[in-house]
């Protein structure tokens, strides 16, 4: 909590306001369960990232009337959705008032003529999906926080989706949106005005400045979404491999090979592979060649999907691999949103278990640095491990990001013990997730091509890797922010004022 | 109530598959409980418990595949049309798409 009593007195009179009781949560549980997202950090400090209070509204209107009642109070906003990003957008950094959209769930429009879905940004992809199968429909937003992530996080992250390589990313998905500024105006965002649009000429493109913001920029409150048809068929054959550059070389010629119906390929490395032999049924009677993997994935028509499977599986021969089954290909790909579900545990150096928490960095990286990035990403977690049995190397995936095979989503998957990770561990890792973004940027890539990249550490590569455009976003938050109410203290935006606390001052 | 706990409480005989884990039920594998002697205890499940949460496995990854599409083509058919093409036509591997897409 970072409001004295009285403010805070204030501050729910003012909400109450525009909102019912039943709609402003000041309770203890109600705010430390919204004060951390899935992604580690030193729990000792969790009433660091405490709101001062939550609040459910319903509508766009009554986001407007909070956000307009949050500037003129000069208290701080920070909206959260499914809370399932990696980068602690969600998480408060200086209290305040915690938009929490999950009531916004409605439906509000299907329009089957062209293909669109209207809807709240407090619906999960899955529920939409559930509605929409019964008009054949589909909406291809697919993360691995599939079943528990809402559309607008996926507008304020610009989400990556990991059939995007067939059907397009979060930016490409999401036609238009209202969105309520810092300041408690409500813009509608597309292409042009279109609320159904695809593509607009007219104006700046202004859509994808609201989209991937983390929320500094303002709230998405109902997005207009582009729909296809339910596929009829799905193909998601697994392939092993006895060493890494075959498995990588085969990946780079599925993605290259132009098959219409190909949604995505998954690179597994050798540490992936050993992780996965500790734990996974499907993994742990694995031949010891079996030392990395490949899934592709299709996506369509019955007689497309088969046409384009067999393409695939020849190239993959060619490549020396090993088809490991129906069982553990089908199995595997429908585990694939697992790890926001399960419970996880990793292993001292000495092989006992311990529970640790899953974490990824991740980067946008071309093919051809894939290797170098990779090699380099295991050191810098090596050097961890060899300092503390804190951190466990869960190994990496490479996943295509476009259809054409020329940048790679990579990760790095991080086992953290996250009750022994006190300060000085904590510092450790915040210099290795520096360390990690660094070696990306060397290699030409971009800081994160999936989660955002304003936690610790990372976020403060960023400056370097925009350049002249980092003083642009600092110019554009001061211009929408003046009072820096929206979800301050990411991004290093403070640096767009001379008084982060107090902006009217400058 | 005894003879129903060693009933219900003693898995198969466990079997060794990997230096780190064990194999009890089909399908059921364990970390080798000498892993799980300091910081985490291995429980002791019912039998019941252990197969529930199998086939409920199962049922998920059912239900996941249904949510995307409508059928999933196996693999498995589809190798073995290939397998009998390069059989039939050694040359048909090496057509001309294919033989551009190779790396390096």
């Amino acid at each position: 909590m970072t409001l004295l009593i009285e403010d805070l007195d204030t501050v729910v009179r003012a909400l109450r306001t525009v909102l019912s009781d039943e709609q402003i949560l000041t309770g203890r549980a109600d705010r430390y369960n919204r004060a951390r997202v899935p992604a580690p950090f030193p729990v000792h400090r969790w009433a660091e990232r405490l709101p001062d209070v939550v609040v459910l509204p319903t509508s766009t209107e009554q986001v407007a009337a909070v956000v307009t009642i949050a500037n003129d109070l000069r208290v701080p906003v920070v909206p959260r959705d499914g809370g399932t990003g990696l980068t602690d957008g969600a998480v408060p950094l200086r209290g305040g008032i915690l938009i929490d959209v999950k009531r916004m769930n409605e439906i509000h429009e299907l329009d089957l003529v062209n293909r669109t879905v209207t809807v709240g940004t407090g619906i999960s992809m899955l529920k939409l999906n559930e509605h929409l199968a019964a008009y054949g429909l589909f909406y291809p937003d697919n993360p691995a926080s599939y079943p528990c992530s809402l559309v607008g996080g996926r507008i304020g992250t610009s989400g990556w989706s990991l059939i995007g390589a067939r059907y397009g990313h979060t930016r490409d998905l999401v036609l238009s949106f209202d969105h309520v500024l810092p300041t408690g105006e409500v813009m509608h965002v597309g292409d042009g005005i279109g609320r159904k649009v695809s593509k607009s000429s007219s104006g700046y493109q202004l859509k994808h400045l609201f989209m991937g913001h983390q929320g500094t920029l303002g709230i998405a409150t109902r997005a207009t979404l582009k729909l296809f048809p339910k596929p009829e068929a799905e193909l998601s054959p697994f392939w092993s491999f006895d060493n890494y550059d075959d498995a990588y070389a085969c990946t780079g010629a599925l993605a290259r090979a132009g098959v219409a119906t190909f949604a995505g390929a998954v690179l597994f490395d050798e540490h992936k592979v050993a992780y996965l032999r500790r734990d996974d049924e499907a993994y742990i009677p694995q031949p010891t060649d079996v030392r990395a993997l490949v899934c592709a994935v299709m996506y369509g028509w019955d007689d497309e999907v088969r046409a384009g499977g067999k393409r695939l599986f020849r190239i993959a021969k060619e490549h020396g691999a090993r088809y490991l089954g129906d069982e553990i290909s089908e199995g595997d790909w429908a585990a694939r949103h697992d790890r926001y579900a399960t419970p996880l545990h990793g292993r001292t150096k000495d092989g006992q278990v311990v529970p640790m928490s899953w974490h990824c960095e991740d980067a946008a990286i071309n093919y051809s640095d894939v290797p170098s990035v990779t090699r380099a990403w295991h050191g810098i977690v090596a050097d961890l491990r060899r300092r503390t049995d804190v951190f466990d190397d869960w190994g990496m995936f490479a996943y295509t990001s476009g259809s054409t095979g020329v940048d790679y989503l990579t990760e790095i998957d991080v086992g953290i013990w996250e009750q022994q990770l006190d300060d000085r561990a904590w510092g450790m890792w915040v210099d290795a997730k520096r360390n990690i973004a660094r070696v990306a940027l060397d290699h030409g890539g971009s800081i994160s091509a999936c989660h955002g990249s304003c936690r610790e550490g990372e976020v403060d590569l960023v400056p370097e890797e925009l350049g002249r455009g980092f003083e642009v976003m600092l110019d554009i938050k001061r211009t929408l922010d003046p009072h820096n109410i929206m979800n301050p203290g990411k991004y290093h935006l403070d640096r767009a004022y001379e008084n982060p606390a107090y902006p009217e001052d400058d | 109530m005894a003879f129903r706990y060693d009933e219900q409480m003693q898995p198969p005989e466990p079997r060794r598959v990997s230096d780190v884990a064990i194999t009890t039920h089909e399908h059921v594998y364990e970390v080798d409980p000498r892993l799980m002697e300091r910081w985490v205890l291995q429980q002791e499940f019912p039998n019941w418990d252990s197969l529930r949460i199998m086939n409920a496995r199962g049922d998920h990854l059912a239900w996941m595949h249904a949510h995307f599409a409508s059928s999933v083509v196996t693999g498995s058919e589809l190798l073995a049309e290939v397998d009998a093409e390069d059989a039939g036509s050694p040359d048909a591997v090496w057509d001309a798409a294919t033989t551009s897409l190779s790396p390096d």
